[in-house]
């Protein structure tokens, strides 16, 4: 077992919370070459540690955050310090129930060092919302998959980290060094770059909706909101932004942090409204007021609730009711409907303390809402996989619905557009690079630019091949992972509305998700990745990954589920 | 209507010839004042030019300044001073950081090479462990004289509250000004761009450097900002629509 020559210290930092012990798991070159870090070491542990079926709230489940796993669950709420080399279990009941921003708070304070950084989970992740999130600093979220359930089923508050000790070793400096320098060369010439950098991702709601057809509206009815004005890039530039921030060494500042001068929320600051927060707690909402819908990005922040998913729940829900599918009885006399802030505000409350009948219901998520309500509202329930849709209307972004149904997560905007984005997303995902800038080197020979920055880094060999093998297995690898739980091309579908109802208005007028579309989008995906027709990765394309050990899971799966 | 009689010196028209004659003019009076200063390095120090500036002779940049609303935060300073001074990415080594203000604003924390240096006069070592490069304004550290830990003295008598300890020496971490070239400005000027324009700046002569701030904390630098930033809540108060429930609450 080699250790690795750069890039990485070659071990993760395993932690048992219900011993409260902590140790460090050496982690080979070898395996670091073939699933690289992040999300591909996340993908290798979940493949081979865990068998078919395991439940994510079990006691010995793991939570694998960057480079390493947390498992175990404490009887008593805790929150983790982890300082260079040390790592102190904290008592954390003062914290329990707490929002997220008055954690970190408490914990900047406990911790004496503005220079730490914290990421923890508010009520929603307490009390078992399976679309909570981990926020981290405040303003950004680990969202998505609902790892804030996960840590708060294990009493897990949340971590602060610092340090302070070590430098990441590097196996050539000075070519490396070179080597960056072109990729940052690369990045920053583009014009996508120069727009995020001024507008963040909320400038993307006119855009989507003048040009490309795309902004969602009213639970993606149509994508047609000349009220967009109100609420999009133009107008927080006007009236709100007021500085721009960016995350470590990044040169894209696409947080813009704001303060709400005047109304209800007066003295708000607060980060946003990014294309996502802002589509499905704007647009998607019907909203017109820019301080409500602000309010209800933070609201869903302090919470500790995923804003994407949280604006689907809501969205649904108002069209249920709307269609009578729902009553104000079984929402404990809510009636929302579109652009009322006050309600929706109430009702991210109830979700986030899964109060009341409503609260119940709705932290359901989108799938299990409507499979209880019935009544035909599984028409408009918009979900691939179980999870809501981000706020790209698929029928004018059509390749968006290449990242919504065969990325790994299901209805996830940021998976990739296209079979070879994919890839590239998991790469990047991997080396734990910022799919801002991975997505704006695209076309641009991003596998000689990787390779060339992780050869002098790592200290390896690789050619600008490897970066696509090693793609397609971490993709293949999370593949498997699906396939063992029953998932194939029947799934890999969006929702019913994107093929049954024709856009209404706005530039893509009349458009449909067609079969034709889903068909292409499955022959090429499964094609590039080396998947038979029905999704499932042939035993010929594992052995040709060096996922051999998974050729058995496979076909067990294949017989239990008869794919 | 009467036509308007234009100046004569309007009318005349400037040749390409005669423009570039008056620029040299203006490029030569640069370069005399420079002799006469004698701040002109040899031909040796022409490492450390002056970046961005076109036409100007290579000379030290000693002063720097912080037009600290453009901070984004973003660290690639730190970044680029570690990595110049200890070969290595490793921010805690850095001399100059970043710090946070109530979540909502980033300070840029550096040295203002004050022209009276308090730091230098706090040293009590003999010779001082800490002197000021003449050449460069930088300050330089005699790591073999330096007390370190238990000493500190210079850390504070700093008035703008900038130095930090080393974490593996205990030795203070004093910017030396990279011997002329800042590398924390070449960073931030390649970082910045649409809208923001780049926070740090390196002048040779010092005007433009501002020495009302040379005795700015960085609290106060970040009290400053929000002021400016986030009216009316330049306190850094929480306005959340989101209340936290305890338990005994209900």
């Amino acid at each position: 077992m080699a250790t690795p020559k750069g890039g990485n210290f070659g071990k993760v930092l395993e932690i048992d919370l219900s011993k409260q012990t902590f140790k460090t798991r050496p982690v080979s070159d070898e395996i670091l070459q073939q699933y690289i870090g992040g999300r591909g070491l996340g993908a290798y542990y979940a493949v081979t540690e865990y068998k078919a079926g395991k439940n994510a709230l079990d006691e010995d489940a793991f939570v694998f955050v960057g480079p390493g796993p947390l498992s175990g669950t404490t009887k008593k709420p805790v929150w983790l310090s982890i300082v260079n080399d040390k790592v102190e279990f904290k008592d954390a009941s003062k914290m329990w129930g707490k929002t997220t921003d008055e954690t970190h708070e408490m914990m900047v304070k406990e911790m004496k060092d503005p220079e730490i950084r914290t990421a923890v989970i508010g009520p929603a992740g307490e009390n078992g919302v399976p679309y909570s999130c981990i926020i981290v600093e405040r303003y950004r979220a680990a969202a998505r998959s609902g790892t804030g359930m996960v840590f708060g089923d294990k009493k897990l508050k949340g971590f602060a980290v610092r340090g302070t000790k070590y430098a990441v070793p590097v196996a050539d400096n000075a070519k490396f060094l070179a080597a960056a320098k072109v990729n940052k060369d690369n990045n920053v010439r583009r014009e996508a770059w120069e727009g995020i950098k001024r507008w963040g991702t909320g400038g993307l709601m006119e855009l989507k909706h003048y040009l490309h057809g795309s902004l969602i509206v009213k639970n993606y009815q149509t994508t047609w909101f000349p009220d967009v004005v109100k609420i999009g890039g133009e107008e927080a530039a006007r009236t709100f932004w007021k500085r721009h921030a960016s995350c470590t060494n990044c040169p894209t500042h696409c947080l813009k942090l704001g303060v709400i001068r005047s109304g209800k929320y007066a003295g708000m600051v607060a980060e946003g409204p990014e294309y996502e927060s802002g589509g499905l707690l704007g647009s998607n909402l019907g909203m017109t007021k820019f301080d409500e819908m602000i309010a209800l990005i933070e609201a869903c922040d302090a919470y500790g609730l995923d804003n994407i998913s949280t604006g689907g729940v809501l969205a649904f829900t108002t069209e249920a009711v709307e269609k009578g599918a729902l009553k104000p009885t079984d929402l404990d006399g809510l009636k929302p409907k579109w652009n009322d802030g006050d309600t929706y505000m109430e009702m991210i409350r109830k979700i986030a303390y899964q109060e009341g009948k409503a609260g119940k219901l709705m932290a359901k998520g989108v799938r299990k809402m409507s499979k209880e309500i019935g009544k035909g509202s599984e028409a408009y329930a918009n979900h691939t996989k179980g999870k809501e849709l981000a706020a790209h209307d698929p029928r004018g972004d059509k390749i968006r619905a290449y990242s919504y149904t065969m990325g790994t997560c299901g209805g996830d905007h940021h998976e990739g557009q296209g079979p070879q984005a994919l890839g590239m997303t998991a790469m990047a995902d991997s080396l734990c690079i910022c799919s801002f800038t991975n997505f704006l080197v695209y076309g641009a020979g991003t596998d000689k630019i990787i390779t060339d920055m992780l050869n002098p880094l790592c200290g390896w060999n690789w050619k600008p091949e490897d970066y696509w093998t090693t793609a397609k297995r971490i993709f293949t690898a999370e593949r498997v992972f699906n396939v063992r739980e029953g998932i194939s091309s029947k799934d890999d579908r969006l929702p019913i509305r994107m093929y049954k109802e024709k856009l209404p208005a706005g530039p893509r007028k009349d458009v449909i998700f067609t079969d034709a579309d889903q068909k292409d989008m499955e022959t090429k995906t499964y094609g590039f990745f080396g998947w038979d027709a029905k999704g499932i990765p042939t035993e010929a394309t594992l052995k040709a990954y060096g996922l051999d050990y998974l050729i058995a899971d496979v076909n067990a799966a294949k017989k239990k589920y008869n794919l | 209507m009467e036509e308007k009689k234009l100046p004569d010196v309007l009318k005349k028209e400037t040749s390409r010839r005669d423009f570039l004659r008056g620029t040299a003019t203006a490029a030569g009076s640069a370069l005399a004042i420079t002799a006469i200063g004698g701040i002109a390095p040899k031909k040796a120090e022409a490492q450390y030019s002056v970046q961005g500036v076109p036409g100007t002779p290579p000379y030290a940049q000693k002063y720097r300044f912080a037009e600290r609303h453009n901070c984004t935060g973003c660290r690639s300073c730190e970044f680029a001073c570690s990595l110049f001074h200890t070969g290595n990415v490793r921010p805690a080594l850095s001399r100059i950081y970043i710090t946070k203000y109530k979540d909502m604003v980033d300070v840029p924390v550096m040295c203002w090479h004050c022209d009276d240096a308090p730091c230098i006069a706090a040293c009590p070592t003999t010779p001082k462990a800490i002197q000021k490069d003449a050449k460069t304004n930088g300050i330089v550290l005699n790591e073999k004289i330096c007390l370190g830990a238990k000493c500190m003295k210079c850390q504070e008598a700093c008035p703008a509250k900038y130095i930090r300890g080393n974490p593996d020496t205990g030795q203070p971490l004093i910017c030396d000004l990279c011997g002329g070239d800042p590398q924390c400005v070449k960073a931030c000027q390649e970082q910045s761009g649409n809208p923001q324009g780049p926070c740090l700046m390196g002048r040779p002569v010092g005007i433009g450097v501002n020495m009302a701030y040379r005795s700015v904390t960085p609290e106060e630098a970040g009290k400053d900002l929000a002021n400016l930033l986030f009216y009316p809540n330049v306190e850094g108060k929480r306005v959340v629509p989101a209340k936290s429930k305890t338990k005994k609450g209900r």
